[in-house]
């Protein structure tokens, strides 16, 4: 077991390596190498994961360290993987998508000249994702952070020739950087009150050292912030929120793969694998909570007037992984994982499917240049439409018990207003999901003449992916949500919550479907219907199976959104924040760094220089003395000589 | 007064500092040759003083002042050379346009 | 026959002070003449002159020997010479910004105030104030001298006089050959 587990390191690696050395010479067959390695990587990984869940590694888990990685005395850090539940779940989301991406690449980078390429970083991305995943300290999975970090910067820009391109990879890195600094903190904040980054070791040391008063309860709010700030950047939560949405200028398998399913979900990961930290501090758990509905609303109500397929989407994981923190926020950590998993299937489902209509409508993403796509791409039309239905919470998808669990936790736990504000996240969700799939799907076809007649739905290679992905968002939910609050995602993930559930207070209630969760799941049932049924009527639907058609409603669209300009412009502009930060950091940043400019000019250079001059001058006028005239050397002896010699006499008179 | 030692000391000081500002002040190379032949001769004059007021350095004094000369002649010898062979080549015996080695 | 009295009748001054003085004042004045003149040919002379007085007051401090070894070596040879440099650099007279330095001022500073702390040095040492022997030195004396106890100084005298000599004539001499200007 440990060598397998090894190996889901190495494997990606030796992909990567292979691909990046030969992959140019290889030409059509790139591909080869890179998704041999990670469908490798998937088997072996479910190997690791059937051995984890089905208890064979004990209560601790696996624990693999491979060798002293900083010997530094008192800092001795070594490079050691653990495997437990939380793990083996998060390795099923990462694997399966992964495998799934690198599947379907095949087919939508087939006309790209730089797919080696692709290939060859999608494969350090999943290195490094199974290393952050896989990893058993601090330090390591910060590495791991700051290699997923390089990863997304590489494929982001990954056609690096468009200027928009370069532009989105190096803000997604500027602004998950600022986040790392919050993370760093937090790291050595751990470090210098705990002694130690390992784990299992920090999570065991800590209640005594609350209890004994050797940490402070100050201590650990700030920590768990700081160690916060990491998550909020990586997993764009508010306010650095602003890059996931520019980063759909990498192609879409990277945005299926890394911003929706893996690379985003690290930031909920590692609150959940400190939940032990998080657990001790109430008012960072409030905080966490906060952020994340605060972020679920902003990105929803963004999410609503966005024309470009990709960019609904993408708000709609920000809205997403709003709603996971604030499971975590309210202590909801078996809500939050299960959401996580679901959300990484429906959500690669949508944008594969996302994919795969930019590709048939020959590269258009603006919604308003499609529509009545449905009988042209009938297998992407219906797996889009199985994602929706789990994004939007509909009975029995995935999604609806994932987010319900969500929902039911944060009503149960007091967080009164979380509950509010998730509902009505919940509704829009749905709303704006189906106005996508109207826009795209229904109604008359906006499809550029030129392009109309080429539209065509995609190879094997994209939509089997599709078809595999659409399996588990449906049925996920089934498989591990039932029955209510004891189903199999709960004794996996109990065991690893179970401390932190018990420093909460909560004890684990039976479930009782005609009583106070059955009333919770009515109702958030209710609002994702009334949601999707106003979507269906004001932008049109396909009865599948059927021939029955609802057209779209323009004039009331138009209607409505004259009667909200106000709220519609401040959507349409993102609330403005990315021209916030342009004030703030572009425009008076740059000013600030003139200044300093100035300053290194003018002082600092002018002081080296100025010196430089002085003593260039104080050696030009002193060398005159140097007249080469011996008379004046010999007057100076002259003058020399009574000065000592009168001297002499003064002295020697006293 | 000429039965004070001090009388010719301080006669031979005034010399040798009149020999001093003619070396430092004249521009002529052989004034300056001059200069130094006073100053010389002030020495000589302070060592024969010393002579005739010591008796231990009677004798002396002489064969002394003697051997100074002799040097003073030498030394203005191979001074008058170098003045004339410079002169040869610069065309001026005044000692402050002699600014080959300057800057 | 007169007889001249020991004393002059009105100052009190032996005959010797009275020499002395007059030696003196004109030793002065001639070294001044020396280096305040502005034609150089009489400024030779004047050091001619001044030569001729310090004769005198050798003899007046008992070395005749010495008095005429200066006027045949200073006077018959070295004053000579430097007439002779003189004449052959051509050197011109002329008014006394060409004759003098601008430092001439700082110089007479200097030469002042070391005039000044060599009185005071003279002043403050306590010399011993034995009468003054005017018998004059035997020459004899002097030869001995001169072979045994200064037997040293003597020889490295002739070396240096030799390389003196050597030396005038070769840098005096006019060179024949073609030469580069890298030499003096």
């Amino acid at each position: 077991m440990t060598q397998l587990t090894v190996l889901l390191l190495l494997l990606p690696v030796a992909g990567f390596a292979i691909t990046a050395l030969v992959g140019r010479r290889l030409g059509a067959s790139s591909w080869v190498p890179a998704v041999a390695a990670i469908v490798a990587t998937w088997a072996v990984a479910m190997v690791v994961v059937y051995g984890q869940l089905s208890g064979g590694n004990g209560d601790t888990g696996l624990q693999v360290t491979l060798y002293r990685w900083i010997p530094a005395g008192a800092f001795t850090i070594d490079f050691n993987l653990a495997v437990d539940n939380l793990t083996a779940a998060l390795l099923i989301v990462v694997t399966t998508v992964g495998m799934l991406v690198h599947v379907y690449s095949i087919g939508y980078m087939a006309h790209d000249p730089g797919r080696w390429r692709f290939f060859a970083y999608l494969n350090f991305f999943m290195f490094s994702m199974l290393l952050l995943v896989l990893a058993g300290n601090f330090l390591l999975l910060f590495a791991a952070w700051e290699l997923v970090g390089l990863s997304s910067y590489l494929l982001i820009g990954f056609w690096y020739r468009r200027h928009s391109a370069a532009l989105a990879a190096k803000k997604a890195f500027l602004v998950n950087r600022v986040g790392d600094v919050g993370f760093a903190l937090g790291i050595m904040a751990v470090w210098s009150t705990v002694g130690t980054l390992n784990f299992t070791d920090v999570f065991n040391l800590l209640p005594a050292k609350l209890a004994s008063g050797a940490i402070q309860p100050w201590e650990m709010t700030g920590i768990a912030l700081l160690l916060f700030c990491g998550a909020v950047g990586k997993s764009a939560q508010f306010p650095l929120h602003v890059w996931l949405p520019d980063a759909m200028e990498g192609p879409t398998p990277v945005s299926a793969l890394i911003h929706a399913a893996t690379m985003v979900n690290a930031g909920v990961y590692f609150v959940a694998r400190a939940n032990p930290i998080f657990s001790q501090s109430g008012s960072a758990m409030v905080i966490v909570a906060a952020i994340g509905i605060f972020t679920a609303l902003l990105a929803a109500s963004i999410a609503l007037t966005q024309t470009d397929i990709k960019r609904v989407l993408a708000y709609s994981t920000l809205s997403q992984l709003g709603y996971m923190f604030a499971a975590l926020g309210v202590g909801a950590y078996v809500a939050a994982i299960f959401h996580l998993m679901a959300h990484g299937f429906f959500k690669g489902l949508l944008f594969l499917d996302s994919g795969s209509v930019i590709h048939g409508v020959h590269d258009e993403q603006d919604m308003n240049r499609m529509g009545g796509l449905w009988r042209k791409l009938p297998v992407t039309h219906a797996t889009m439409l199985v994602g929706t239905l789990a994004i939007a919470g509909i009975p029995p998808l995935a999604g609806f018990f994932s987010k319900d669990e969500i929902l039911g936790q944060s009503f149960k736990a007091g967080f009164l207003w979380v509950w509010i504000v998730g509902i009505g996240v919940a509704g829009l969700t749905a709303f704006y999901m189906f106005r996508l799939m109207g826009k795209t799907f229904y109604g008359p076809s906006h499809v550029d003449p030129a392009v109309e007649p080429q539209v065509h739905e995609s190879p094997r290679s994209m939509t089997v992916p599709l078809v595999l992905l659409a399996i588990p968002s449906a049925l996920l939910g089934l498989g591990l949500g039932l029955p209510f609050g004891a189903g199999a995602i709960s004794s996996w993930l109990d065991p690893v919550f179970a401390h932190a559930e018990q420093t909460l207070g909560r004890s684990p209630e039976s479930f009782s479907l005609f009583g106070l969760d059955g009333a919770l799941i009515l109702i958030s049932v209710t609002v994702a219907a009334v949601g999707t049924i106003a979507g269906m009527r004001l932008f049109g639907f396909h009865w599948p199976f059927t021939a029955r058609e609802t057209a779209p409603l323009p004039d009331r669209v138009a209607a409505i959104t004259a009667r909200l300009r106000p709220l519609y412009t401040a959507s349409f502009h993102k609330w403005w924040f990315d021209d916030l930060n342009d004030l703030i950091f572009v425009r008076f940043g740059s000013r600030l760094a003139n200044g300093a400019w100035w300053f290194d000019r003018t002082v600092v250079d002018g002081t080296v220089n100025g010196t430089g001059r002085f003593i260039q001058r104080t050696g030009r006028e002193v060398r005159q003395i140097q007249t080469g005239h011996v008379q004046n050397y010999a007057l100076g002896i002259a003058l020399g000589l009574l000065v000592v010699a009168g001297g002499y006499l003064l002295l020697a008179g006293r | 007064m000429s039965q004070n030692l001090d009388a010719y000391l301080v006669l031979s000081a005034l010399l040798f500092c009149i020999g001093v500002f003619g070396f430092l002040a004249r521009r002529n190379a052989i004034s300056m040759l001059m200069c130094i032949e006073l100053m010389l001769n002030a020495v000589n004059l302070a060592i024969l003083a010393f002579g005739a007021f010591v008796p231990s350095l009677h004798g002396n004094a002489a064969v002394i002042a003697l051997i100074v000369m002799a040097v003073a002649a030498g030394e203005a010898t191979v001074g008058l050379a170098i003045v004339i062979a410079i002169y040869r080549n610069r065309r001026t015996p005044l000692v402050d346009e002699y600014a080959q080695m300057r800057d | 026959m007169l007889s001249i009295p020991s004393t002059i009748p009105l100052l009190g001054w032996t005959w010797n002070d009275l020499l002395f003085l007059i030696l003196a004042g004109g030793l002065l004045g001639s070294a001044l003449m020396v280096v305040l003149g502005r034609d150089i040919i009489r400024c030779g002379l004047w050091m001619i002159v001044c030569f001729l007085f310090l004769a005198g007051l050798y003899v007046l401090l008992g070395n005749p020997l010495v008095a005429g070894a200066q006027v045949l070596v200073y006077i018959g040879a070295i004053s000579v010479l430097i007439l002779f440099a003189v004449m052959l650099t051509q050197s011109k007279a002329g008014p006394a910004r060409l004759v003098f330095h601008h430092q001439a001022w700082a110089a007479a500073l200097a030469a002042i105030g070391l005039a000044v702390v060599l009185v005071i040095v003279d002043g403050a040492t306590s010399w011993p104030l034995a009468q003054p022997d005017r018998t004059a030195t035997a020459t004899t004396d002097v030869a001995s001298k001169l072979f045994s106890d200064f037997v040293l100084p003597f020889e490295v005298v002739s070396v240096l006089l030799l390389a003196a000599v050597i030396g005038g004539v070769f840098l005096a001499k006019k060179d024949d050959a073609p030469r580069s200007d890298s030499d003096i």
